[in-house]
């Protein structure tokens, strides 16, 4: 299964988010890698605590290999490298979790041919038989690299691919995750354009809301009375919005509170971050867990 | 007010969610097992509420609310609940339609029989019932709306399928229904001499005036009704010898489709019209009933999604007619006189000489919708309060009841109604009547909603909540029904406490209750002409105070006092925003503004006292 995420905006927290899930998919037993596919600022090697790749690698990334200038992009085994005391032992009954860099300093692609679009696919096959799932860090917003993965994707019709599309819960961000996808060289568009089924397209897109501050959180026990009315009407009111842009529940994937650690660091939250440590909130772990078997449920992916 | 509808109602729907699927497996029949009346209420439980209250919908899974979807997580997600229900709904339509393609509306397990050891037999149990008419509107009315507004949320083929089928099996319950309920409604004629007409006139006759002027004076009342009954057209009713004005007569519904009852003619599709076999006279309780159904034909809802057919809507101002008919009969004959109020003379007296605190309930309850359709004037509803208190109080519902009173009969096992004619069938059969409480409590807040004066609103509030905190109670408390209703023996001693499944007759009314209650709190508050007056002026005296302030005070750079008046100038433009719906608010607010204006006047002049 190949996902991709993308988001709307930068900020969104895409990466936090996806290298999140990806960590949970494998603490539930599954093969995972993941691929950072977002060129212009290859940081996932830095949330997964690699120190060696936590800008890009110096040889042998990503960008090095899609443009032919390696035969093999670099692997990464995060159970071994990882520079967390955390995660350097992989969990007992855990799958593998790989990351596949970006290269240092790659910058993004500027235009797609032939040749790229060839080596994505052959990557993405061979990824797809060796693990259970390949998460894919496309970048923000319409990119090149988005339209690369479009056209790979339309190519390989056999390999099962899902699309996560990033958001925050405000009024910005709900209008432009709607635009990134059925907009003027949105997803539908481009992927249409492509040779994509657009009903079956919609099937495979879903949204992950960021951050969001539910009315009755933990965080917001200090507001005023005034604050907490007014917030529980803006939330009612963006809930309508989103419902409206075709970003409400119905195709909605899952959402991830608002937590200070990812506030302030971005990292992946392990069960020590929630239990020991107590940095971390139950619920955001509890989220991305429930993200992370979502993600491969089918009943989850129905929808109406 | 310990009344909170929209908590109470979220409990309901918790505990309806719980006890109706289990294990993943939707069961339906409850303490009385399954027939048609049982199931619809069930499913009424939760359609009714998510109709009629917009913040309990579930057709929109978008912004369906999250503790609305934290009460039922037993039944799945928002998109999940949606699907459920659909698949649920559609299990009631296809059971209850005949494999000749009419749908079904027979009693079934409701149906009791006289003698103990007598059996209903198999045509009983198939016999069409007004009860099932009256809820199978309702039900198919909001199975319609929901569906309408479902199907938008809606891209999946196989799903769009099955709303299309399920919109066309409503629609033809809708109308078999209205035929049904126009078949069985009845208008009974009868002789002033005869038993009946003695008994109708000794009814009306509060003042002791002699029987030949109230004969002329009780023609001349129920002349416009006369009129109207006489040009019924379609179903049955319309063969009742109104003609000849020296007879009384009654007019209502009948417990079933009435013997024969001719065959409405409508170019809908219902399948073969059922013979009838119930009795052509008027029984209280189904007319009622009846009544509450049919309301919902002509809710601004049902207009405004347009819910109904042209034809459908044939049949539907066919039946307005008889409910206006019927209200306004019984209207006329409940509050007839000048004196004592023949409702008032508790209980009531049938033609049928039967006397039962249920009958004054019933012929209350048509008194207080009917009130509640015209708007009617305190005075008439300050002696609608004083009896539906004084039912209250005589139900043994806002007074203990000692070993062994009678009253508690009414509750449990309930009053038994006979069902006349269906003993050609089989034994005789009877209707076990067990909603008085809940009855009595809807009618009241009903009641209280039109109370133009806020001390009889009040004092009808107070009497809701006590009733209220009787039903409360009889809630149950443990087993598989815990949270639903009813369990009467919390209450009253005579009756064991038992652990059965709830009665889905009970509950359903119990949510239709919530929902008037929560409706009536949605509106804007009762304010009097002289407190918004009141407001006007003190308005007035601070904005002049302010006024004032403002031409006094100095504008220096750098002072405190100026964010002050700026406070009291929003405050004061706040007050002048909302003082036409809420002048006790806008009061409030003034009040605050005045004291802070004081204050700095009393400041000044404690200045000025320097000599």
């Amino acid at each position: 299964m190949l996902v991709f995420a993308i988001s709307d905006k930068g900020g969104t927290g895409r990466s936090v988010t996806g290298t999140n899930i990806a960590y949970r998919h494998a603490l539930q037993g599954n093969d995972v890698c993941y691929l950072d596919f977002d060129f212009g600022s290859p940081t996932a090697g830095a949330i997964f605590s690699v120190g060696s790749v936590a800008r890009g690698t110096r040889e042998s990334g990503l960008h090095e290999y899609l443009r032919g200038d390696c035969p093999q992009p670099r692997r990464v085994d995060v159970w071994a490298e990882s520079d967390r005391e955390g995660l350097r032992t992989r969990p007992p009954g855990a799958g593998r979790l790989v990351l596949l860099p970006g290269s240092e300093g790659g910058g993004e692609l500027s235009a797609l041919s032939e040749e790229v679009v060839g080596r994505c696919v052959q990557l993405f096959g061979r990824l797809e038989e060796e693990f259970d799932l390949c998460m894919v860090d496309v970048s923000a917003g319409r990119s090149f690299t988005a339209e690369l993965v479009l056209a790979a994707t339309v190519r390989m019709p056999a390999v099962p691919f899902r699309w996560l599309v990033f958001h925050r819960w405000t009024r910005q961000h709900i209008i432009a995750a709607d635009g990134l996808v059925t907009g003027t060289d949105g997803l539908f568009d481009v992927g249409t354009r492509f040779g994509h089924d657009p009903e079956v397209l919609r099937d495979r897109i879903r949204f992950v809301r960021t951050a969001v501050l539910e009315p009755d959180a933990a965080e917001l026990v200090g507001l005023r009375d005034e604050q907490r009315a007014w917030l529980s009407a803006c939330d009612s009111e963006l809930r309508e919005l989103a419902g409206r842009h075709g970003v409400g529940r119905t195709t909605m994937l899952g959402k991830v509170p608002l937590d200070p650690v990812l506030q302030w660091r971005e990292q992946l939250i392990t069960d020590e971050d929630v239990l020991a440590s107590k940095i971390a909130n139950v619920e955001t772990a509890a989220a991305f867990d429930d993200l992370a078997k979502k993600i491969v449920d089918d009943n989850a992916w129905e929808g109406l | 007010m310990r009344l909170q509808p929209r908590q109470q109602l979220l409990e309901l729907w918790e505990a309806a969610a719980r006890t109706s699927y289990r294990d993943g497996v939707w069961t339906w029949g409850g303490r009385d097992g399954s027939n048609s009346i049982s199931d619809a209420e069930q499913l009424l439980c939760f359609m009714y509420p998510a109709s009629e209250l917009p913040g309990f919908r579930l057709d929109t899974p978008n912004e369906t609310g999250d503790d609305v979807l934290a009460a039922l997580t037993v039944l799945g997600d928002s998109v999940e609940i949606p699907k459920l229900l659909l698949k649920v709904i559609g299990q009631y339509l296809r059971t209850y339609t005949a494999e000749d393609g009419r749908p079904i509306f027979s009693g079934g397990s409701y149906f009791r029989t006289q003698e103990d050891d007598a059996k209903v037999t198999p045509e009983q149990l198939q016999l069409d019932v007004v009860d099932s008419f009256s809820m199978s509107v309702t039900l198919a009315l909001g199975t319609l709306g929901f569906l309408k507004v479902f199907r938008q949320s809606v891209r999946r083929q196989s799903i769009r399928t099955e709303i299309r089928e399920l919109e066309d099996l409503a629609g033809k319950r809708l109308s078999a229904a209205m035929a049904g309920l126009l078949r069985s409604f009845t208008v009974n004629a009868f002789d002033p001499a005869s038993p009946a007409g003695r008994a109708l006139l000794r009814t009306v006759n509060q003042t002791g005036a002699p029987t030949r002027r109230v004969l002329d004076d009780l023609r001349r009342e129920l002349r416009p009704v006369r009129a109207g009954l006489r040009d019924l057209t379609i179903g049955s009713g319309s063969q009742a010898d109104l003609d000849n004005e020296n007879l009384l007569f009654e007019c209502g519904w009948t417990w079933g489709i009435v013997k024969d009852a001719p065959a409405v003619a409508t170019p809908l599709d219902i399948g073969p019209q059922p013979e009838g076999v119930a009795a052509d006279t008027p029984f209280l309780y189904f007319t009622v009933n009846a009544l509450v159904g049919i309301a919902d034909l002509f809710s601004p809802r049902t207009r405004v999604l347009s819910l109904l057919n042209d034809d459908q809507i044939t049949l539907a101002e066919a039946i307005q007619r008889r409910w206006d008919l019927t209200q306004l009969y019984w209207r006329t004959i409940a509050t007839y006189g000048r004196g004592t109020w023949p409702l008032e003379d508790i209980p009531w007296r049938t033609v049928d000489e039967k006397e039962s605190d249920y009958y004054s309930l019933g012929v209350t309850a048509m008194v207080v919708q009917s009130l509640v359709n015209n708007r009617s004037a305190d005075v008439d509803l300050d002696r609608v309060g004083a009896v539906l208190e004084e039912l209250a109080i005589r139900a043994r519902i806002i007074r203990r009841a000692v070993p062994g009173d009678p009253p508690v009969l009414m509750h449990s096992p309930g009053v038994p109604v006979n069902l006349h004619g269906s003993d050609m069938l089989g034994p005789h059969l009877l209707w076990m009547v067990s909603d008085f409480a809940i009855t009595l409590l809807k009618r009241t807040i009903w009641a209280a909603s039109i109370a133009q004066n806020t001390r009889m609103r009040e004092r009808l509030l107070t009497l809701a909540d006590q009733i209220w905190r009787h039903i409360l109670q009889r809630r149950h408390t443990a087993g598989p029904a815990a949270g639903l209703w009813d369990q009467p023996g919390n209450v009253f001693t005579d009756i064991p406490v038992r652990d059965e499944e709830p009665s889905w007759y009970f509950s359903e009314r119990v949510a239709e209750f919530l929902v008037a209650a929560a409706t009536a709190s949605g509106e804007p508050p009762l304010r009097s002409p002289q407190l918004v007056e009141l407001a006007y002026q003190m308005l007035g005296e601070a904005e002049h105070l302010l006024d004032q302030e403002m031409v006094t005070r100095p504008l220096v750079a750098g002072q405190t006092i100026q964010p002050k008046l700026r406070t009291i100038q929003s405050a004061l433009q706040r007050a002048r925003t909302i003082i036409s719906d809420r002048p006790a608010t806008a009061q409030a607010l003034i009040n605050d503004a005045l004291l802070d204006l004081e204050r700095l006047a009393a400041a000044r002049d404690s200045a000025s006292e320097a000599i």
